[in-house]
């Protein structure tokens, strides 16, 4: 539409004749528009009403759902009882260590699956294919559909956690490196391995000051993704700070829910900061 | 000189080394303090291979139940994204720096959003439970409130890169500001919107499978219900078809960004 009418502004010549042929282009285009506009909100809106008949949702819900809410905050979850951070910071730090170790153990594998799902690193085409295929198998199963799993394996606690955390990064990790060699410089690699160089040499000469900064920041990034996650896995009972918040609603322990949240707020908070911050410094 | 830079690169070097074996330590104390040791690991795995062994073959014991429950979960996360894109597009034009009619307004939508965004999904549903109840409901609620703390933010600052001079003309040609909003303002970031709100959408079904873990609705209460029973070979069957649904999703919204490109290249050819 708007280009339409930038083009109509400068008719050299024979004006008639150009304007109105301008005109038909522009009714056409409109039509064109409007049909797509009006496909686009039709299959929204038939998904929408599928959905609110499927889910028996009632629409006033938005509003009194968010009534509610304020309620039960300003009611039940105010104040914080501050005498619970005690006993928060165990948690606090469980989640902490959970999610470095989490992260720690996806690096590792994803280096691995990462180097054999590059194209331009892999030592056979279908190595790198089954090496896509795992990671984006991992990556498709959330975090706490694995620790489900690993509760009735392993039983409760944070190693249920750190394992879950750490094979749902694989997904992440091993796709994000995988691209990152992906976008190497070719003639790099090349010049170092037409001295000779063997294996090691190759990747500590020519691949790791190129992907040092694409690791150093996924990473980081994922350690920023772990912390939430493992606030989050203890309410199926893998350790950390979401089983105290758990627990404690189950309880009726509103407060010290309260709490807990302020904590897990913090946490996320501190842990953006300081990666933030290490990202700046080593890159 | 040189000598100076190559001291900066020693130095530099010497900094890495040292923050790779704090982090080395670091994992040490963590696994230490976590008691992951060696002989736990070792106990785990007999328990492990065990419940992967009654795993296969995956079956389903209740077809109808685990299906209704995913298609509910894609549901859910339908309605919580399309909540979410209203909501947060009409909060996003007041709180865009260069649309927002006051700074101080400008400043509390996006604090509000910053705080609905660290506060976990999960954790929105598990008291949006206590406040409404059980079932899909709260799971809707909370996948809405969830999407608005990112959207808010990204669609502001998607707002705030547009062309000032499309909406000044606009102004000048006397439009109201609804006016300026339609002509003006939603074609020239509309397909930023498109390209984050199928994000979202991606990111709400991954949500919507794990929301019946708390209880609000959907097919990860079925996968709990499964894995407490031990009945480990529904569980996979769960989580395969979780899966599918999550994959299908990735696939879907990354197709329909690429008809959405296509078509806005061609109006604009």
């Amino acid at each position: 539409m708007k280009t339409a009418s930038v083009n109509m502004e400068a008719p050299p010549g024979n004006k008639e004749k150009r304007a109105s042929g301008l005109y038909t282009e522009y009714k056409r285009r409109r039509k064109i528009l409007l049909k797509t506009q009006g496909t686009v909100f039709g299959v929204i809106g038939l998904l929408a009403l599928w959905s609110l008949w499927g889910t028996g949702f009632n629409l006033l819900s938005i509003i009194t759902g968010t009534y509610d809410m304020f309620v039960f905050m300003f009611t039940d979850l105010f104040p914080p009882d501050l005498t619970a951070i005690g006993s928060l910071i165990g948690p606090a730090l469980d989640t902490l260590y959970m999610s470095y170790v989490g992260m720690v153990i996806s690096v590792v594998f994803s280096l691995v699956l990462g180097i054999l799902a590059a194209e331009n690193l892999t030592p056979h085409v279908i190595i790198a294919k089954v090496s896509r295929a795992i990671t984006a198998f991992l990556r498709s199963v959330p975090a706490v559909v694995w620790a489900i799993i690993l509760v009735a394996g392993i039983g409760l606690g944070p190693l249920t956690g750190t394992i879950a955390i750490g094979l749902s990064g694989i997904g992440i990790l091993g796709k994000a490196y995988a691209e990152v060699l992906e976008g190497m410089d070719k003639n790099q690699i090349e010049g170092v391995r037409a001295t000779g160089a063997g294996w090691f040499q190759v990747m500590g000469q020519a691949v790791w000051p190129q992907f040092k900064a694409g690791f150093v920041s996924w990473s980081l990034y994922k350690l920023d993704m772990n912390i939430r996650e493992a606030a989050i896995l203890g309410l199926v009972g893998a350790g950390g700070l979401g089983y105290y918040l758990q627990s404690s609603i189950s309880l009726f322990q509103y407060q010290t829910a309260a709490m807990a949240i302020l904590m897990i707020f913090a946490l996320i908070l501190l842990v953006e900061f300081i990666t933030a911050k290490l990202r700046e410094r080593i890159i | 000189m040189k000598q100076s830079k190559m001291a900066k690169i020693e130095k530099k070097k010497f900094r890495n080394t040292l923050y790779a074996v704090l982090a080395f330590a670091f994992f040490i104390f963590s696994m230490l303090q976590l008691n992951i040791v060696p002989e736990r690991l070792i106990q785990s795995a007999d328990r492990l291979a065990y419940v992967f062994g009654g795993m296969f073959p995956p079956v389903l014991n209740e077809p109808l139940d685990v299906f209704g429950a995913a298609v509910e979960s894609i549901q859910v996360a339908i309605l919580g994204t399309i909540i979410g894109v209203i909501v947060s597009f009409v909060l996003a034009v007041f709180a865009a720096r260069n649309l927002a009619p006051s700074k101080t307004l400008s400043f509390a939508i996006k604090s509000f959003a910053g705080f609905v965004r660290a506060v976990p999904a999960l954790i929105w549903a598990l008291l949006f439970i206590v406040a409404v109840g059980l079932g899909p409901t709260p799971g809707i609620l909370a996948l809405a409130i969830n999407s608005i703390g990112m959207l808010v933010k990204v669609y502001a600052e998607a707002l705030e890169e547009i062309d000032m001079g499309v909406v000044e003309a606009l102004e000048s040609a006397g439009a109201s500001k609804l006016h300026v909003i339609m002509q003006g303002v939603i074609p020239s970031m509309l397909s930023a919107f498109i390209a984050w709100s199928l994000f979202r959408l991606d990111v709400n079904i991954r949500y919507s499978a794990i929301l019946g873990v708390v209880g609000a609705g959907g097919i990860g209460w079925e996968l709990v219900k499964a894995a407490q029973m031990s009945r480990y070979d529904e569980a996979l069957m769960v989580t395969m078809v979780i899966f599918l649904m999550v994959m299908s999703a990735e696939v879907i919204s990354e197709f329909m960004k690429k008809r959405a490109n296509s078509a806005t290249a061609q109006a604009v050819k």
